[in-house]
């Protein structure tokens, strides 16, 4: 790993320069804040807190085309994923969660889509000095300044910024800009130290998930599920917005004699999720559902894959329309043991 | 408020044999947020509230829950759930009943006379919210946020919402019980939004709405918040045929919106779930007071009024002019 560092006034000439590799940052666009495709010339800015969609949707889009095909034509024509891609100022929750939905993408099948975009990606970070409200990455195994899953860590110490290269992949890009970064003395990585604390420090939720993968199938017909799903909307926000939640269901959308196959993200918060071709639903209610989604994460992923499937980046507190909050119910959880 | 009063007539509610549960609001986990709090029993009454940051319409909780087979050798649970409701949210509860979506005899309506309330968003930006659970009241014309000893006055125009602003029925249009005394209802606000969006030529319509599509995410929170979208069987979750595609784009977005905005023309009561709940912040409000706003001036007729009245979508009159046939 080598330091850098890269002076602020010299900020619009590295991202001018990475805007040559399909660059990509966070910008708000009305309510909404995401990554975005920086042209040429573009100023950001990796001011405020994290982004509301997490950049999975830009490994795994909302929407993907598996192939098209069409009347008379046998093979069908998978697209083209080849194209270089860099990230700018991605949190280090969102890259653990990157890394964590890659065990998924590589687990019975290698998933080729996801897998070839995650391999033509480059994430350079910022680490967090200001967590916000919901924050609990700690709690989850993560830091504000976790390197998990980036190439390039950064840290804003005001005047300038810290990088960090913790990968060839970051290697490559600090290379390409080598002119404009020096290297960086050992007070700026202790100063990035003391930032990474004082980070820490102002995190204010927590919730030790110790016992909690054991205790939830213990804990199937408790009359939590009912308490806490009874406000619930059943809509896809919490898991749509999730950076570690990667369902999708896949259609055909078929015109004339040419179509293609798709697959969308779903969420198993809607009641469509789990309904047989019979009309059976074994997930009949709202109950149910909320169930799955906590036990997913905090159990079924533990069992599978050794790991949390949760960062504590905080979305589906924050962005819950009827104040369903997750730590709530892992102290609920925590307490009904 | 007074909430003592509140909390004791809940409490009396959900003490009575025919009564399920009761649902009102809550302080929520942290910030300016409320949450929906179904009360089971006497002691679950204490944790009511009813303050600016009420704002969320709870009718959508009878329809939106499921109804599951009873298992064999059990009686269907038939008891009565009781809802507290504001003006506009009484609206959602009659029009159910004029539309036979629910019955007169499943509900306990708890009536709430509304001085208006908070847009949580508009408060955030001015005061931003911390991990504590805040405090709101109203005083007078205006807010105030309490913390602890210090009280912050909030002007009443900084942070009124929207639906509030335009607000002609803030008492309820019915009730089983009332708790507070009617409000005087103010002058509604011109519907700046609507007005806005109708200055603009078809093609500049076209290319805001085209925009405003654009950012969703199909996450349906606007569909099942809504307290007048309960079909069972509904256009957009069918799978065969699909008539709205799984994928995520301005058309098949565009298809999803104009679907729901054409089944809600005279029946959408205006209580701006569909905006408050969208995390892309697309104005739904705006489309759906349109067609509401075309149906009480075209057709004279405004929905959730009367429980009784001929559902505007379901009338039909022999001597109708239809002078737009060609």
């Amino acid at each position: 790993m080598s330091a850098k560092l890269l002076h602020k006034e010299k900020w619009s000439e590295f991202t001018g320069r990475l805007s040559g590799k399909n660059l990509w940052a966070p910008a708000v666009q009305g309510e909404v804040k995401k990554f975005v495709p920086v042209a040429e010339g573009e100023t950001v800015s990796l001011e405020g807190g994290n982004t509301t969609v997490p950049p999975k949707a830009l490994i795994f889009p909302q929407t993907e085309t598996l192939y098209r095909f069409s009347r008379g034509e046998e093979e069908p024509e998978p697209p083209a994923i080849d194209e270089e891609m860099v990230l700018l100022g991605v949190r280090p929750c969102d890259a653990r969660a990157m890394a964590l939905v890659e065990k998924l993408f590589r687990w019975d099948f290698d998933d080729p889509y996801y897998l070839k975009r995650r391999e033509l990606t480059t994430l350079i970070g910022l680490a967090c000095n200001e967590p916000e409200i919901n924050c609990f990455c700690p709690s989850v195994g993560g830091s504000p300044a976790s390197t998990e899953g980036l190439d390039i860590l950064m840290t804003d110490l005001g005047e300038s910024y810290l990088l960090e290269v913790l990968t060839d992949k970051g290697k490559a890009i600090a290379g390409a800009v080598e002119d404009l970064l020096e290297e960086a003395p050992a007070e700026a990585l202790k100063q990035k130290e003391k930032l990474a604390e004082e980070a820490l420090a102002g995190i204010k939720w927590s919730v030790d998930p110790e016992g909690i993968p054991e205790a939830l199938p213990q804990l199937w017909e408790d009359p939590l599920w009912e308490r806490v799903s009874a406000p619930c909307l059943g809509c896809g926000i919490c898991t749509y917005l999730c950076p570690t939640c990667y369902c999708f269901d896949i259609q055909d959308e078929v015109e004339g004699s040419a179509g293609r196959r798709c697959r969308s993200w779903d969420s198993c918060m809607f009641a469509e999720y789990t309904v047989h071709t019979s009309g059976h639903n074994p997930r009949p209610s709202r109950r149910e559902r909320t169930r799955n989604r906590i036990n997913h994460k905090y159990s079924y992923f533990v069992d599978k894959f050794g790991e949390i499937a949760c960062v504590g980046c905080g979305r589906c507190s924050s962005l819950c329309p009827v104040n369903i909050d997750l730590i709530d119910i892992l102290r609920q959880v925590k307490a009904a043991q | 408020m007074d909430l003592d009063k509140l909390r004791k007539t809940a409490a009396e509610i959900v003490s009575r044999d025919d009564v399920k549960y009761l649902i009102g609001w809550r302080r929520g986990t942290f910030g300016y947020r409320v949450s929906p709090h179904f009360v089971r029993d006497a002691a679950g009454a204490d944790e009511l509230i009813f303050s600016p940051l009420c704002i969320s319409n709870l009718a959508n909780y009878l329809t939106l829950v499921e109804k599951l087979p009873v298992p064999r050798g059990q009686e269907p649970d038939t008891r009565k759930v009781a809802l507290m409701v504001k003006g506009c949210d009484s609206r959602a509860v009659a029009q159910l009943l004029a539309e036979k979506g629910i019955k007169r005899e499943e509900v306990v309506v708890v009536g709430l006379p509304c001085p208006g309330m908070i847009d949580r968003k508009l408060l955030a930006e001015k005061y931003p919210e911390t991990e504590q659970a805040a405090e709101i009241r109203w005083r007078g014309e205006d807010f105030v946020l309490v913390d602890g000893e210090e009280e912050t006055v909030i002007p009443r125009a900084e942070v009124l919402a929207e639906k509030c602003r335009l607000c002609r029925h803030p008492n309820p249009v019915l009730s089983d019980v009332t708790v507070g005394e009617p409000v005087e209802p103010w002058a509604a606000a011109e519907d700046s939004g609507v007005a806005e969006i109708m200055a603009k030529n078809a093609e500049e319509r076209w290319a805001y709405w085209e925009e405003q599509f654009s950012k969703c995410i199909r996450c349906y929170s606007c569909k099942n918040a809504c307290p007048l979208c309960y079909c069972e069987d509904c256009i957009l979750d069918r799978l065969d045929p699909i008539w709205v595609n799984r994928s995520v784009n301005f058309s098949e977005n565009t298809a999803f919106h104009l679907a729901r905005a054409f089944h809600l023309a005279g029946r959408c009561i205006e209580c701006g779930e569909c905006e408050r709940v969208c995390p892309a912040g697309i104005p739904l409000g705006k489309l759906n007071r349109m067609l509401a706003q075309t149906v009480r001036e075209e057709y004279e007729f405004e929905p959730g009024l009367d429980p009784e009245a001929e559902p505007f979508q379901a009338s039909y009159k022999p001597d109708d002019p239809e002078e737009f046939i060609l």
